[in-house]
């Protein structure tokens, strides 16, 4: 007896699956990111297009523009289990800040330095890339000077560190690119940094 | 302060953008026999492979393969997986972005990067019968001929 609803089971499953599974041949799901939000997908084809717009619903990749379906857990570790488990670490961000017109870190900045070359060392072959900001007040050629002079302050402090980065880029975008927007000639600390990622 | 000099002078050179044969990406992890085709020539993926705009990148049965993208854009690749990316442009200054790719068959996951946040729409994956355009997020992608 309970050998035939086993059977039973496995069965209803299988058909089940005939049924679910068949659209499934080929498709993709929307996954929520790691902060927690998400984005979209646009999918299209000859039947039209299809708008995902919810973590884990799912649209075939058949062309045909059919209606989005939910994928669970399981099916998800199913087919994307590898591929998940191949992610590299995600990139990470630093900011370091400069005392007014020059290239002298801030103090609390200075002190971040080792936080970044331990973050660096965790990475499998680090790419890491060096981009220099100012504010506003003075000249943009001379900024764009300046954001240079800082960017390449702080991949000096990265190479004689020691660290084995496998690829350094180093890059100015001098007053163009204000974290805080501001007018023209404006003191802002936070507009005078650097950017460091680790990849 | 010539050395100095010098190395400032490559350094330039690798950030600039758009140039041919310029390195996209690295390979981050790898699991198993995969490899980079680039120019026709298949090499072995190692971590520190670099990627090139063109590349095909392949995973063999039971492989699998990680790259980070110089926009921060990180793809994963399952088994029996083949992926060429067709164009990857990142010169934000320029408003030069793009980054398309077409999949012929695997499993695939992205994490969208800075080109799907700054320009929706650029950012596309290209399967046998659909495409897939990104607006800034994480997808799973299985194409099955």
């Amino acid at each position: 007896m309970m050998n035939y609803f086993k059977t039973g089971g496995v069965i209803l499953a299988a058909l089940l699956c005939m049924a679910g599974c068949a659209t499934q041949k080929s498709y993709v799901v929307l996954m929520d990111n790691a902060d927690g939000t998400t984005g979209k997908l646009a999918v299209s084809g000859k039947g039209g297009e299809v708008l995902l717009d919810k973590p884990r619903t799912a649209a075939a990749l058949d062309g045909k523009a059919a209606a989005p379906f939910a994928v669970d857990e399981n099916a998800i570790k199913r087919d994307f289990g590898p591929a998940l488990a191949a992610q590299p670490i995600l990139p990470v961000s630093f900011l370091l800040y400069y005392k007014t017109g020059g290239t002298v870190l801030t103090d609390e900045s200075r002190s971040l330095i080792p936080v970044v070359l331990e973050a660096a060392g965790k990475y499998p072959a680090p790419d890491v890339s060096v981009i220099g900001h100012t504010d506003t007040l003075g000249d943009s050629a001379a900024n764009e000077v300046l954001a240079l002079q800082r960017a390449q302050g702080v991949a000096e402090i990265i190479r004689s560190a020691g660290l084995q980065v496998h690829d350094l880029t180093v890059a100015s975008h001098g007053e163009k690119n204000l974290l805080i927007p501001t007018p023209d000639n404006t003191d802002e600390p936070r507009n005078r940094r650097v950017e460091i990622t680790v990849r | 302060m010539r050395h100095g000099i010098t190395a400032f002078v490559l350094i330039l050179a690798l950030a600039l953008p758009g140039q041919a044969g310029e390195i996209i990406g690295f390979v981050k992890t790898v699991s198993g026999s995969a490899a980079v085709v680039d120019a026709g020539k298949a090499v072995p993926a190692k971590v520190g492979t670099p990627i090139k705009m063109g590349n095909t990148l392949q995973t063999g049965p039971g492989a699998s393969l990680g790259v980070t993208f110089k926009d921060n854009t990180v793809m994963s690749f399952g088994p029996d997986t083949e992926l060429t990316v067709d164009e990857y442009f990142y010169a934000p200054g320029a408003d030069k972005l793009k980054f398309s790719s077409s999949m012929s068959r695997g499993t695939l996951q992205v994490v969208s990067g800075v080109i799907a946040k700054l320009k929706p729409k650029a950012v596309t994956v290209k399967t046998p019968s659909a495409m897939i355009g990104c607006r800034g997020t994480r997808y799973l992608v299985k194409v099955d001929p």
